[in-house]
């Protein structure tokens, strides 16, 4: 037995111990996420409690339900060594696809088939993202980039460009939905709609894959080193598919939640915001070059872009100034998050 | 005893390859190979890098296809093997890179595998905790590595490369393996795990599983036993029990010329100082002090955590030392950057030249001409290039690489030639001193021919050279004198000429006797 090596380990297990908090951001770097949440919350309340008020979190809330569906998808891949800047275009071109569809052929179809059939629109996008991706051996940057312009493309050309403003009716309750409902101090009603919990609820089966599945497994083994995975018997090809299939569903509901929501479908809608949850993912911890990150991680970054968003307002820092304030954030993070790659 | 009982009842023929061929392009790697592989035996599968032999365990592992011939593996033919059918039929591979996930935890590096397999690589399975811990806690244990809970929840990507062998070889012994191959288990081993990895390779003969090595360490083949199989050039030149061929025979079927494995060194140093430490204190060196004159080649050994390596560094700048003073040529030179030993004239010729010596992807002039580029440069920053080929064609010529074309990039070179070019890098700037760190890891026998002759005459030319290295042979035949460090101390200083091996090893574990047991 060589006892000097485990001394050694056991020596370098202490020595850890006593950095704790270094170790803290080391392992869980969402934690940085976190504080830099609570930091903004407990600035913003002070400088004007209203923030604290029940309608400005659930706004909150119900404005992180599709980008924190997005920013699901966009986590996976990431975790696998891959990138994907199509999926607005693939919410893009369900949600108007479908409102179409319904409107001038299945006027009666209910809203549960509605929700799975943008699901399954998406998850078909995804895997021709996936099968692209595979069989062409080109980075998913590229692949994406492609069919990101080609899905949005085809939507313009062949679908429609037309604003469509009374949506079917069954989708337009389904927006306004309550999961619960009540009336505040300056005696306005305030509603947390039914959708909010298709992102806890996406978040829970996601964090589930990862965890507790072969395939989740998997998916991180690719992304530490696709060759090594391939090598041990991964098969590169179901994973492929299956990221880009997930995340293409993810997208799809993301799509088709925005349209019930807004209470109109906007074919120019939503593309263009990729780059805002490429950061809240790798705000929440996730490296970029893949491999690494947590559900929790991504949505609390996806809670910080949100409440950046949504509170600079509150503070009187104009709006422009929010594309300044998360470059400054996400450079931040990304120092910080380089130095406790270098401690090792 | 029992390894021999088991191996004679043994005798089923595990793995069979039959007139194997493999081409890369229009390179013929693989030029017909036969091969048979019992239960409980042990190969050796001996070669000169670049002869085939990654090739063979690729194709044997299922990570390549063979361009032509048959694998018959438990009595079933097939043309080539996917990875799982490999893994299936319980064929395990520790390859060179190790391929360990960076990213993933000790345990899932160890024991993911196993359920992976078990599911016949389908994914839409429910990943075992339990079962993770338990299989790679037992794995663990058997390799010599802790097995709590905060080891097994480490990444792989924190742990020192040693700890990561070992982690690799975890893996293959994790499940019920008939065949593990090990693609050179042992290049970032001391000597007291590779003692332990030869009882764990016992202990899998004695298992009935057969064991195929890949290595360039002949002294360990001799003390595992087995059967030596040489390949050359894509072929097989040479089957039989190992104890049947002497050294010198191996290394004559590998490299198909003779070799001298006598002492190389030629020269005498010459009588004036060239670098003179003096109480250098730097982590894990405590104190130490030592001189080199010029023309004169220092050996510096010692266990992996003596703090050889560290000495090394703290010379070089990569780590500075804390206190101390270092001489050069009689001026008092203060080293704390890797930029001022390279002003000083020190040149410093890492372990891991992959990591952190070479540009793989960068051809071999743009290697060559690294450390030189602001001088070759004019005041636009316009490289000279042909003043740059020049000097890399001469140090080229000046390092015997086997290659003519500059434009290669390094990372299509054997072992030996990029340890070649990174050595020739350094002379690019007729350094004073220089310091070897493991020169010969991973190269083969012709590549360690030409690389010791190079550093001799590199010692005639004046140059100061110290290596570091725990190749005893190599110190012995190539140092004047020789350092034994142990807990960042030196302990022993020998006369090449007179030392053995088994005095230097001794030295090396003085003080650390108690836990050699």
């Amino acid at each position: 037995m060589s006892a000097s090596r485990i001394e050694e380990l056991q020596e370098s297990a202490s020595e850890t111990r006593s950095f704790s908090l270094r170790d803290l951001i080391r392992r869980r770097p969402e934690s940085i996420t976190f504080a830099l949440l609570v930091a903004i919350c407990v600035i913003v309340a002070v400088i004007n409690p209203a923030f604290l008020q029940p309608s400005t979190l659930i706004d909150i809330g119900r404005a992180s339900v599709v980008m924190g569906l997005f920013a699901l998808g966009v986590f996976i891949i990431l975790a696998a060594g891959g990138i994907d800047v199509s999926f607005t275009a693939i919410a893009a071109f369900t949600m108007y696809s479908l409102t179409v569809l319904v409107l001038n052929y299945f006027p009666a179809m209910p809203i549960v088939l509605i929700l799975l059939v943008a699901i399954l629109g998406g998850m078909l996008l995804g895997i021709v993202n996936g099968l692209l991706v595979h069989h062409l051996k080109v980075p998913s940057l590229i692949v994406t980039i492609g069919t990101q312009y080609l899905f949005r493309g085809f939507l313009l050309s062949f679908i429609g460009t037309v604003w469509i403003m009374s949506l079917p009716p069954q989708m337009g309750a389904f927006g306004r939905m309550p999961l619960f409902q009540f009336e505040s101090a300056n005696g306005a009603v305030v509603t947390l709609p039914f959708y909010f919990l298709v992102l806890p609820l996406a978040a829970l089966v996601t964090w589930w894959i990862l965890n507790r599945t072969l395939m989740g497994r998997a998916i991180f083994a690719v992304g530490g080193n696709a060759n090594v995975a391939s090598r041990l018997g991964y098969n590169l090809r179901t994973v492929q598919i299956f990221l880009f299939g997930y995340a293409g569903a993810l997208a799809g509901l993301a799509g088709i939640i925005h349209v019930c929501a807004n209470r109109q479908a906007n074919p120019f809608d939503l593309v263009g915001t990729e780059i805002n949850v490429i950061a809240a993912v790798v705000l929440g911890g996730a490296r970029i070059t893949g491999g690494t990150g947590t559900v929790l991680g991504t949505l609390l970054g996806v809670l910080l872009i949100v409440v950046i968003n949504s509170v600079l307002v509150m503070v009187g820092i104009p709006s422009t100034w929010q594309r300044l304030v998360v470059g400054i954030f996400i450079l931040l993070a990304a120092a910080f998050f380089v130095t406790r790659q270098r401690k090792k | 005893m029992l390894a021999r009982a088991t191996s004679e009842q043994g005798l089923g023929r595990f793995l069979e390859l039959r007139n194997i061929q493999k081409w890369f392009g229009g390179v013929h790697a693989l030029r017909g190979i036969d091969l048979t592989l019992q239960l409980g035996e042990a190969y050796h599968l001996l070669g000169e890098n670049g002869c085939g032999k990654s090739t063979v365990i690729k194709i044997m592992s299922g990570a390549l296809e063979p361009s032509a011939g048959e694998i018959v593996l438990d009595g079933q033919a097939f043309a080539a093997l996917t990875p799982i059918q490999s893994l299936a039929a319980g064929i395990e591979t520790v390859y060179q890179d190790l391929s360990l996930l960076p990213n993933l935890t000790v345990a899932e590096n160890v024991a993911l595998n196993e359920q992976l397999v078990g599911a016949n690589g389908r994914l839409a399975r429910l990943f075992d905790r339990s079962r993770l811990r338990q299989t790679a806690e037992k794995a663990l244990a058997t390799v010599g590595l802790p097995t709590d809970r905060t080891f097994l929840n480490t990444t792989v990507a924190d742990l020192p490369l040693a700890a990561r062998q070992l982690v690799a070889i975890a893996r293959a012994i994790a499940t019920r393996a008939k065949l593990v191959i090990m693609d050179e288990p042992t290049t970032s081993l001391t000597r007291r795990e590779v003692d332990n990895l030869i009882r764990v390779v016992e202990r899998l003969r004695s298992e009935n599983v057969a064991v195929l090595f890949v290595t360039h360490k002949l002294d360990e083949c001799y003390r595992i036993g087995g059967h030596a199989i040489v390949f050359r050039d894509g072929q097989c030149v040479a089957q039989g029990p190992i104890k049947d061929y002497s050294k010198r025979q191996l290394a004559e079927l590998m490299t198909g010329r003779v070799i001298d494995s006598e002492r190389y060194r030629t020269g005498k140093p010459k009588a004036t100082e060239l670098l003179k430490v003096s109480r250098l204190t730097a982590p894990g060196v405590q104190e130490v002090s030592f001189d080199v004159r010029h023309g004169e080649i220092l050996g510096i050994t010692g266990l992996a955590d003596s703090g050889r390596n560290e000495l090394a560094m703290a010379i070089a700048g990569v780590e500075p030392a804390d206190s101390g003073t270092i001489t050069l040529d009689g001026r008092a030179v203060s080293i704390r950057r890797p930029a001022d030993a390279i002003q000083h004239g020190i040149g410093y010729v890492p372990e891991d030249r992959l990591a952190e010596g070479l540009f793989l992807d960068k051809s071999i002039f743009e290697n060559e001409i690294a450390l030189i580029i602001t001088r070759l440069s004019n005041a636009l920053g316009i490289v000279d290039k042909d003043e740059g080929r020049a000097i890399a064609a001469r140090l080229s010529e000046e390092m015997r690489l086997n290659t003519k074309n500059l434009d290669l990039p390094v990372g299509a070179l054997s072992g030996g030639n990029q340890q070649r070019v990174l050595i020739g890098r350094w002379l690019s700037i007729a350094p004073k001193l220089l310091v070897l760190h493991g020169p010969t890891v991973g190269v083969d026998v012709g590549s360690k021919d030409t690389i010791y002759r190079a550093i001799q005459s590199l010692a005639e030319a004046g140059m100061g050279l110290i290596i570091v290295s725990d190749d005893l042979p190599e110190l012995i035949q190539n140092a004047d004198r020789i350092l034994v460090m142990n807990s960042g101390r030196v302990v022993a200083e020998f006369d090449a000429e007179q030392g053995s091996e088994d005095q230097l090893y001794r030295a090396m574990l003085t003080s650390k006797m108690e836990t050699v047991q």
